[in-house]
């Protein structure tokens, strides 16, 4: 199977990483200011959503946990080695895991839906296909063997 | 260029044993959440109407039921898992809120003594987050109408919120902050209550101009009136 180039994937993961920092840092902003993250067509989904107990983790808003993520993600796109590959790979797949929890919290616990979560999930799921087919591509090749994003 | 198939294929084996092993936990995750009932919003409770009806009207500040002006302050210091607790709020004590602190005689003061379990201090924290909003009689209320067998776990997160917000707290984030940050808050109301000599729940004191009395636990309503009459006409110019 011809897979794109380890470069190719590696600026992906990058902007997508660097996109769901944007969204996750936008929400524990959001609501470290007393605000819950604008819904963009109005329902108020965002706010029931940020005032449900399962907003938090041990205290944490779970958009921070979200940003440190991310974070480890676009880290992981500097590096052409297989610790980068797999780790991209095992946070990308928690993150996802966790992404489908969440969704189900709020389609069948909080019953309201975040525009801002669901965004987050779409783009961790990206991820984790960029992340799972550069892994699957590239696991066992040295480092500096494929192209530097 | 494969530069070692053997690392390749031990990182692709362990990369599919952690995809199996997170598919099981979302799995898990999903089936303990779907099992331990509805949402905050759906929890079933009881009593909402009385306790809107019994408190309506009354001012509150943090735990302080009624008219700051008050010549009199009744302290109540209670467990939020305790039974006999739940049975003053039910029945000792509505004659009183529909009375004399109705009526401006009395001012009702709720303070954590915490001595059931740790259950005990997250819901004392709840109640005093409320008490932040100005809700905080009403979800004490609502919480004891609602309460549950002592450490049995009832106690949750989601417990919690269902009764803030039936109890009309309106920031929810806010009171999820507070409730967190007001833990040690609870403890150190515990520990004075210690120190001035309560261990059981509910005891009840007094405090006037002429200073605060412990009256212990009156087993009646108009035990506790003839009590708060007495404190009153003392405190009398």
């Amino acid at each position: 199977m011809n897979l794109p180039d380890e470069g190719i994937l590696r600026r992906l993961i990058a902007f997508f990483a660097a996109l769901g920092i944007g969204i996750a840092a936008y929400i524990a902003i959001a609501e470290a200011g007393g605000d819950a993250p604008a819904c963009i067509v109005g329902s108020g989904g965002c706010k029931t959503v940020a005032e449900s107990s399962y907003s938090h983790l041990a205290g944490v808003n779970i958009a921070v946990f979200g940003v440190v993520g991310y974070a480890l993600l676009l880290a992981s796109s500097f590096f052409a080695n297989d610790a980068a590959r797999f780790g991209g790979f095992l946070i990308s797949l928690s993150g996802f895991g966790y992404s489908v929890f969440l969704t189900y919290l709020e389609i069948f616990k909080i019953e309201a839906i975040c525009q801002w979560c669901v965004g987050s999930a779409i783009v961790m799921t990206i991820l984790l296909l960029l992340n799972a087919t550069r892994l699957i591509g590239y696991a066992g090749e040295e480092e500096g063997l494929s192209r530097a994003g | 260029m494969r530069a070692d198939p053997e690392r390749r294929a031990r990182l692709l084996q362990m990369a599919a044993g952690a995809g199996f092993l997170a598919l099981a936990i979302v799995l898990v995750l999903i089936v303990v959440n779907a099992s331990s009932g509805g949402s905050g919003g759906d929890t079933k409770l009881e009593g909402v109407v009385e306790v809107d009806r019994l408190l309506e009207g009354i001012p509150q500040q943090q735990l302080v039921l009624g008219e700051t002006e008050a010549p009199v302050e009744l302290f109540e210091y209670g467990d939020l898992q305790c039974p006999v607790c739940k049975g003053y709020a039910e029945e000792i004590l509505p004659p009183i809120i529909e009375g004399m602190v109705r009526q401006g005689k009395v001012k009702l003061a709720f303070r954590n003594l915490t001595i059931i379990g740790e259950e005990s201090v997250a819901a004392g924290a709840a109640v005093l987050a409320a008490g932040e909003q100005g809700r905080g009689w009403n979800y004490l209320e609502l919480f004891y109408r609602n309460q549950g067998q002592e450490n049995s776990g009832y106690v949750d997160d989601q417990f919690l919120e269902a009764i803030a917000k039936r109890a009309g707290v309106e920031n929810l984030a806010e009171w999820n902050r507070d409730r967190r940050a007001l833990i040690p808050q609870v403890e150190a109301d515990t520990e004075e209550a210690r120190r001035l000599g309560y261990d059981a729940t509910p005891s009840f004191a007094i405090n006037t101009i002429k200073g605060f009395e412990s009256i212990g636990t009156p087993q009646t309503t108009g035990a506790l009136e003839d009590a708060i009459s007495e404190a009153a006409a003392r405190a009398a110019p």
